[in-house]
């Protein structure tokens, strides 16, 4: 049963990266980073489980299957994206073990702190050759975070409302 | 369900129990724990980033780069068809609407249009600039020459005068006496004429078929030359003319006829100076005898009313 449960999460995992990558694309040329904010808003609301620990553990299993579609789907190092989602579902359990999660302000800044993370690392990966940090902080990461920003609250609560229906 | 609360208490409670009792919804909070309880996530995330690490190194070195590409070969059908999904959906939601739309959609296109017929334009130039750039390689492999390209601008209006202006001046490094040559489907690179003047973007170049224009010719006939004088014929109906050779060669129909570069050789301090030898102009048609001399027709291997693209010899190696 656990195991049906755990290929449900990878399948879904999957379908929400393919819808990610295929019709969530901008106009700007930016995508709407769905997987990354879903699995950051499943780690704020695993930290402030009952059981912190394991929602913490789902939280980082999601991290690794969202990010290992992403990469399946965006043809990038198998690995990249499931690394950077990672670590940025790392630090934002670190920082906010201590936060009342239920505040709307929380998961926006665990977003912004998760997705500047997320593209650093993905950054640090994907580019050849050096970086001009300051360019593409403000070309590609600054705007990539406001994108995030968007879908952020009505993925939280909605995906606390499934979670909670759940269990 | 709210509990049902006395409005006279019969005794005084103390007060955490009027918590209880006043009508208040009742919160429930859970007491927070230090989160998480143990070291436990972070032992899975340390476990997972050297599992995703692990992954990125092997598929950098190909080890699993052959599995990543057969999921998404398989996937690769759902994406694509999402995809096109998006388009037609996004699509449908830019279609225009409505005949104030549709004609700004035409009138866009329209533009749209115009604008790809001038790019199709000028990829048409850039291919036939690239021809005539290979054929000058092909020239400069085979001569010594250095050449300059050049399209013909203009062609003299009247015929009393068989010149032509080129696109190429003294800004480009020609002087007058230079020895422009073409090159026709099927024929070698010869000389059609000779710059007469020059402007900072434009020369004027003198046919050699035009009656005024005279060049020093060789002609070879069984390995052996003759020296004479080409002169333009066109105003008298024909095209060249070869002069002035002796009789102590027979010409005959077909001898080949290329320029001397006499003064060049002479170092005479001509404008014809800058014309090199051995450039070909034609063969012989007809030959007569006149006196002791011979007089052929010649004819140009490279009809100079033909042309629309020339190079100018601006030097050739010694």
């Amino acid at each position: 049963m656990a195991l049906a449960h755990e290929v449900g999460r990878i399948v879904g995992l999957f379908a929400l990266a393919c819808v990610q990558v295929t019709l969530l694309g901008l106009p700007s040329g930016f995508t709407l980073p769905l997987v990354p904010v879903l699995v950051i808003c499943r780690a704020l609301l695993g930290v402030s489980d009952a059981f912190p620990d394991v929602g913490l553990g789902r939280a980082l299993r999601w991290a690794l299957y969202g990010g290992l579609a992403l990469d399946v789907f965006g043809a990038t190092p198998l690995g990249a994206h499931a690394l950077a989602l990672l670590l940025g579902v790392l630090v934002v359990a670190a920082l906010t073990r201590q936060l009342r999660v239920e505040r709307p302000v929380v998961p926006l800044l665990a977003v912004l702190v998760g997705m500047l993370i997320y593209e650093t690392v993905l950054a640090l990966f994907l580019q050849p050759g050096a970086i001009e940090w300051r360019s593409y902080l403000l070309m590609v990461v600054l705007p990539s975070v406001v994108i995030a920003l968007a879908p952020t609250l009505p993925l939280f609560f909605m995906l606390r409302r499934v979670l909670r229906g759940q269990g | 369900m709210r509990p049902t609360v006395a409005t006279q208490p019969l005794w005084p409670a103390p007060t955490p129990m009027r918590d209880f009792l006043d009508d208040h919804p009742i919160k429930l909070r859970r007491e927070r724990s230090p989160v998480p309880g143990s070291l436990r996530p972070f032992v899975l995330a340390i476990g997972l980033c050297l599992l995703a690490g692990l992954l990125v190194f092997l598929d950098r070195r190909g080890v699993i780069t052959p599995a990543r590409q057969a999921v998404q070969s398989l996937t690769a059908p759902v994406a694509q068809r999402l995809t096109s999904l998006r388009d037609e959906a996004g699509a449908f939601i830019t279609a225009p609407r409505g005949a104030a739309a549709l004609e700004a959609r035409i009138a866009a296109l329209e533009r749209e249009n115009g604008e790809l017929r001038n790019q199709v334009l000028r990829l048409e130039q850039v291919q036939v600039e690239n021809a005539f750039l290979r054929q000058q390689l092909a020239i400069q492999q085979a001569h010594p020459w250095t050449l300059l390209g050049a399209e013909v601008t203009v062609r003299s209006p009247d015929a009393g005068r068989r010149m032509i202006t080129i696109a190429r001046g003294s800004r480009e490094g020609l002087r007058p006496g230079m020895a422009v040559i073409s090159q026709l489907p099927g024929t070698p690179a010869a000389l059609i004429g000779i710059v007469e003047s020059t402007g900072p973007h434009a020369a004027d170049v003198l046919l050699i078929t035009d009656i005024s224009s005279q060049v020093s010719g060789r002609v070879i006939h069984q390995g052996r030359a003759e020296v004479g004088l080409v002169q333009g014929q066109w105003q008298r109906g024909s095209r060249l003319q070869l002069g002035q050779i002796t009789r102590a060669l027979e010409l005959a129909p077909g001898d080949t006829v290329v320029t001397a570069g006499l003064t060049a050789a002479l170092r005479l301090p001509f404008d014809l100076a800058a014309i090199p030898p051995n450039i070909p102009i034609g063969s012989v048609e007809t030959v007569r005898v006149i006196d002791q001399y011979q007089i052929a027709e010649v004819r140009p291997f490279v009809d100079p009313d033909q042309v629309r693209y020339v190079w100018v010899i601006l030097s050739q190696e010694e």
